[in-house]
């Protein structure tokens, strides 16, 4: 597919659709500017903000004075109204990190000490007595309570983010992988596996692959060490038992938060991430070592949840510039614009607290261009999105009412999750044209619960042939995914 | 030579020795007489039911299920399989409704399994 | 409720007036029977013959469930002695279900079940209530996932369950794939396997973790050996390799305590990978409703009329336990819906004193786990845990040791469900065990 208007000049390319991309496309929507943005693959958030835990850091783990700890803060205390505005579910949780013992509570003094220096608010060393208060089902002696700390959908936010940009004119193409980038006097013209696209300003927001685009302009100031971390999810019923993040002492290299635990939104709990250097940055492979290592781990924090039985398996890289064997601590975050390359700027390492930063990383792009010109802001900038709602969330009431003004909302097409056609409908009529089954699941849970898309696949096969796909067509993410190879008997 | 097989005829699943030699059949191991039927025919002619499904005229996700009427020897399994691939049903469709007469002159039907009405 | 972040305009856009509030729509009705396969039809047929209103709560658009998309034959022996395909023994059960007049409810799932028997139903003709007399509990099972056992590797598509698998074949004309391999052989994955041959697809072999076959022994014959399909025993498959669509599986030999052995890893490329690695009884809504769940089973704890620790609500077919026969499913069902008929007219005596059966050597597990002290003429379910041959089995009372069953079994295979009858009142706590 080509695109339409080829030597269409934009102001702004924002390359690559994770959550800072789509937070920075946002952010420029706010301003009289054309902003576009470009990701290789088939849906928003399909990289790094997909592998993560889903947490809401409160900046106590990131070294004061450091970038990471300015955007964590800042964007804590943005996240929580965005997220809200945007009707991107979420819980402030608040979260233990749980020491065993004496050696670890020195070091839960420390990170609180760091954590007041960064401004994280209200946190707290509590006993053993506090910790079964909080959790019940939770082992150690002293934890620190942080109570600012919360939960979100990383996908969903990373989606309404971009849905919020589009709506306020910005421009979102997908399956776009940029492979060149020329410099001419007054523009870019980044090279497209669907044909050039024009800019003034670049925004290379492509994590993993950050280095790459960066070099492509001439300004690779840094290099992407991919750092694997694979997780694996408990079934729902798991979540009643654990209401916050729990987290382990982090290790005193700082190269990670630990092997944690996560609930969700839904019930289902998280564990993990492992940490490994990999040389791959497609490497999303689970290996049987890791599995049982992170049950291992979690289960001695929290014995009850080994009665759980396993629904999931997936595996995030996170972007380390600080590569394996580096001393001195890690690297902070990389927002610059390129000194080779003016209008060009570059977001390097943007790992953990990423997520929660995103907000705060996005007003950095627009200070940036603003030094050197003026931005005057939209009328009429809308910040909010509509409210889809959840058939599973709604009363008895709601449900009534919508299954009887639209019978697709009294046709259950998710078992597990109680998703209805009505949503898989809405999901598949997506502004930006997702429609893998991947694409339909991040915005209806089809396919996360029990059974796994036992159920649900065939009905879904069924719908998108029904909004006008042919069989052979459907993918569970995109390209060369496809489920099936066509009719038997055509 | 023996041979053993488990009888199929029903879900207990005898264990069958079945010793075949000039023309003879002895069997051990079965639980009713059905078993030593059985056996004979397994090793000497074996036979099999074969079911499939198939579009109806004019669609291609709208399935009938089909079977044989009765069990047929197993090697005309693939040449019946190759008659039913270019069946297309008119709907409506009934369960036993004959779909093809006489599939590859063994003398049995095709029969649709399941009930299709005209729409929906 | 915690905070969603969306809270207040939770109802944009639709007025909730003027359309009948679900409490409304409360209907009522003696015995509400939930799924409408094998074992539902049968208890809705049971329950009506028995003098009740019943209705038919079937979350598919046809009534039969997974009868639908099991065009096979081999079903209907012990029920009709002859072997039918499951749509023909689906409809069969229908038409008397039609001739019965019994109200049916397709497209219609059951999202909630109170222990005071108020379900929440949902379908495209509305969102409604209704509150029963007797429930009988007849969803069927699901199927355990590739992540259920922990497969490794990369995730692909062109991974499925042998079922969804077998949805997307009969009924929706779909080609898999290629080149196949598939993992577990329980029924469905063997019958998927001459199933996908005679569509054309290769079928590169079955492989098994365990030292013998999931499924029944005349599929191993008609679907593999047939067609000459490999099956390999005490292997399984380590590693799923494939970016976008599966490429190949790596599968390898395991030891006694199913650990893969080193050294033993093959390759084999495929572009699809169908498991049949067990069923798994969906007791969601049981669960929901307070009822008391057995490990060995996964299905409900029952008593000798199919009664769960919840007064008024039964339990039947593979919700209750795993059965490798249809037909057994539904002489079940037969059974729990005549007595949810004769509880909703208050025809079931309280269960006073009890007596539990439990399982004891080689036996994985015994059903009714709970019988009426002094009931006669129970029929007892069970499975052993391994293959045995010239196999006793004994009920033995646990006190007096006094035997209620013995017979000598010239073979008994963890696949195959068995059902021995107790014609002697029973009057104390039973083992039911396997002896050599």
């Amino acid at each position: 597919m080509e695109d339409r208007k080829t030597d269409d000049l934009f102001d702004v390319a924002v390359i690559g659709g994770g959550v800072v991309g789509c937070a920075v496309l946002r952010e420029l929507s706010r301003y009289r500017l054309r902003p576009v943005l470009l990701e290789k693959c088939f849906d928003l958030g399909e990289g790094v903000s997909k592998g993560n835990s889903g947490v809401i850091h409160a900046g106590f783990n990131v070294r004061t004075g450091s970038l990471k700890a300015r955007a964590n803060i800042a964007g804590l205390k943005a996240i929580y109204d965005l997220a809200a505005g945007l009707h991107v579910p979420y819980r402030k949780t608040g979260k233990l990190v749980v020491a065993p013992d004496e050696e670890g509570r020195r070091h839960l003094e420390e990170l609180k000490a760091q954590g007041d220096r960064n401004g994280t608010p209200g946190l707290e060393i509590v006993n053993a007595e506090a910790i079964r208060k909080f959790e019940p089902a939770v082992r150690g002696k002293w934890a620190l309570y942080s109570p600012w700390t919360g939960i979100i959908s990383p996908y969903e936010f990373t989606i309404a983010l971009a849905e919020s940009a589009r709506r306020n004119g910005a421009e979102v193409r997908l399956g776009r992988n940029v492979t060149a980038a020329e410099s001419k006097p007054d523009r870019f013209v980044l090279s497209t596996s669907s044909g050039p696209v024009s800019a003034r300003w670049v925004i290379n927001c492509a994590g993993l692959w950050a280095d790459e685009v960066a070099g492509m302009a001439g300004s690779a100031d840094f290099r992407v060490y991919p750092y694997k971390g694979e997780y694996l999810i408990l079934d729902k019923a798991a979540g009643d038992i654990l209401r916050m993040p729990i987290y382990p002492v982090p290790p005193r290299d700082e190269s990670s938060l630990g092997i944690h635990l996560t609930p969700t939104m839904e019930g289902p709990v998280l564990l993990g991430p492992s940490g490994e250097y990999v040389d791959d940055k497609n490497d999303a492979r689970s290996t049987r070592p890791v599995m049982d290592m992170l049950k291992a781990e979690a289960f001695r924090m929290v014995p009850a949840l080994g009665r759980f039985p396993v629904i999931h398996a997936y595996t995030g890289l996170r972007p380390k510039i600080d590569g394996p064997g580096e001393t001195g601590g890690p690297a902070d975050f990389v927002v610059a614009e390129s000194d080779r390359r003016p209008r060009w700027v570059n977001f390097g390492g943007i790992e953990s607290p990423g997520l929660t930063a995103a907000p705060a990383l996005a007003e950095m792009v627009v200070e940036i261009i603003g030094t050197k010109e003026a931005l005057s802001s939209k009328d009429g900038f809308e910040p909010g999105l509509p409210d889809l709602p959840r058939f599973a969330r709604l009363d008895d009431g709601a449900r009534a009412a919508r299954a009887a003004a639209d019978p697709d909302w009294g046709e259950m097409v998710c078992r597990c999750e109680h998703v209805t056609r009505a949503e898989v409908r809405t999901a598949v009529r997506n502004p930006f044209g997702a429609n893998s089954l991947d694409a339909i699941k991040r915005r209806t849970r089809c396919g996360m619960g029990r059974c796994q898309g036992g159920f649900c696949t065939p009905r879904i096969v069924e719908i998108l042939q029904a909004e006008g796909l042919k069989p052979e067509d459907i993918t569970k993410r995109g390209g060369l995914s496809r489920l099936v190879f066509g009719r038997i008997k055509p | 030579m023996t041979d053993r097989l488990t009888c199929l005829l029903c879900p207990i699943g005898c264990e069958l020795e079945v010793e075949a030699g000039g023309g003879d059949v002895r069997v051990r191991g079965h639980q009713c007489d059905k078993g030593i039927d059985f056996a004979s025919e397994e090793v000497l002619r074996p036979k099999r039911n074969l079911t499939t499904s198939v579009p109806l005229k004019g669609t291609v996700d709208r399935m009938v299920s089909v079977r044989l009427s009765d069990r047929v020897p197993r090697e005309m399994i693939f040449p019946i399989l190759a008659e039913i691939t270019t069946l297309r049903p008119s709907a409506p469709v009934r369960r036993g409704d004959v779909l093809i007469a006489d599939v590859c002159g063994t003398g049995v039907d095709v029969i649709a399994t399941r009930t299709v009405a005209s729409s929906g | 409720m915690t905070v969603f972040g969306m809270g207040k305009h939770g109802n944009v856009g639709v007025k909730t007036q003027g359309f009948a509030t679900p409490l409304e729509r409360l209907r009522d009705v003696d015995v509400a029977v939930i799924g409408g396969g094998p074992a539902g039809l049968a208890a809705a047929l049971g329950a009506s013959r028995a003098g009740a209103e019943v209705v038919i709560l079937e979350r598919g658009k046809r009534l039969g469930g997974i009868l639908n998309q099991c065009i096979h034959d081999g079903f209907g022996l012990a029920l009709y002695k002859e072997s039918i395909s499951g749509p023909e023994y689906a409809e069969r059960l229908m038409d008397d279900v039609g001739r019965e007049g019994i109200r049916v409810e397709t497209g219609a799932m059951v999202l909630d079940l109170s222990a005071d028997k108020i379900l929440r139903v949902n379908s495209r003709s509305g969102y409604s209530l209704v509150r029963a007399k007797s429930v009988v509990l007849a969803m069927g099972c699901r199927e355990r996932t590739r992540d259920m056992i922990e497969i490794p590797g990369d995730r692909p598509a062109g991974v499925w369950t042998a079922g969804t698998a077998q949805n997307l074949v009969n009924l929706q004309n779909l080609r898999l794939g290629n080149e196949i391999v598939i993992l577990g052989s329980g029924d469905i994955g063997l019958i998927m396997a001459r199933r996908l041959t005679f569509e054309g697809m290769k079928v590169k072999g079955v492989f098994e973790i365990l030292p013998w076959v999931g499924g029944l022994e005349r599929n191993v014959r008609q679907c593999l050996s047939d067609f000459s399909i490999p099956l390999e025993l005490t292997t399984t498959v380590v590693d799923i390799c494939g970016r976008d669509r599966l490429s190949s599986v790596v599968v390898s030999r395991v030891d006694e305590a199913l650990k893969p052995l080193a050294g033993t890893e093959r390759e084999i490329p495929c572009d699809t990978l169908l498991l049949s690695v067990g069923l798994i009884p969906e007791n969601e809504l049981s669960k929901r409703a307070g009822v008391e769940l057995s490990p060995a089973t996964g299905g409900a704890v029952v008593d000798e009329m199919f009664m769960t620790s919840v007064p008024g609500v039964f339990s039947c077919g593979n919700v209750l336990q795993i059965h490798d026969v249809a037909d057994w499913a539904s002489f079940e069902g037969f059974v729990a819906g005549k007595n949810a008929a004769l509880h909703a007219r208050g025809e079931i005596p309280t269960r006073g004193t009890i007596v539990r059966i439990t399982p004891g050597a080689g036996v994985r597990y015994a059903l009714p786990q709970i019988v009426r002290r002094s009931a006669a003429g129970v029929d007892l379910h069970f499975r052993v845990t391994a293959p045995r041959r010239n196999v006793w089995i004994e009920a033995r009372g646990s006190a007096s040791g006094t035997i209620f069953f013995r017979r000598k079994f010239p073979r008994l295979l963890p696949s195959e469900l068995q059902k021995i009858k107790l014609t002697t009142a029973i009057d104390e706590d039973l083992e039911v065990a396997a002896h050599d």
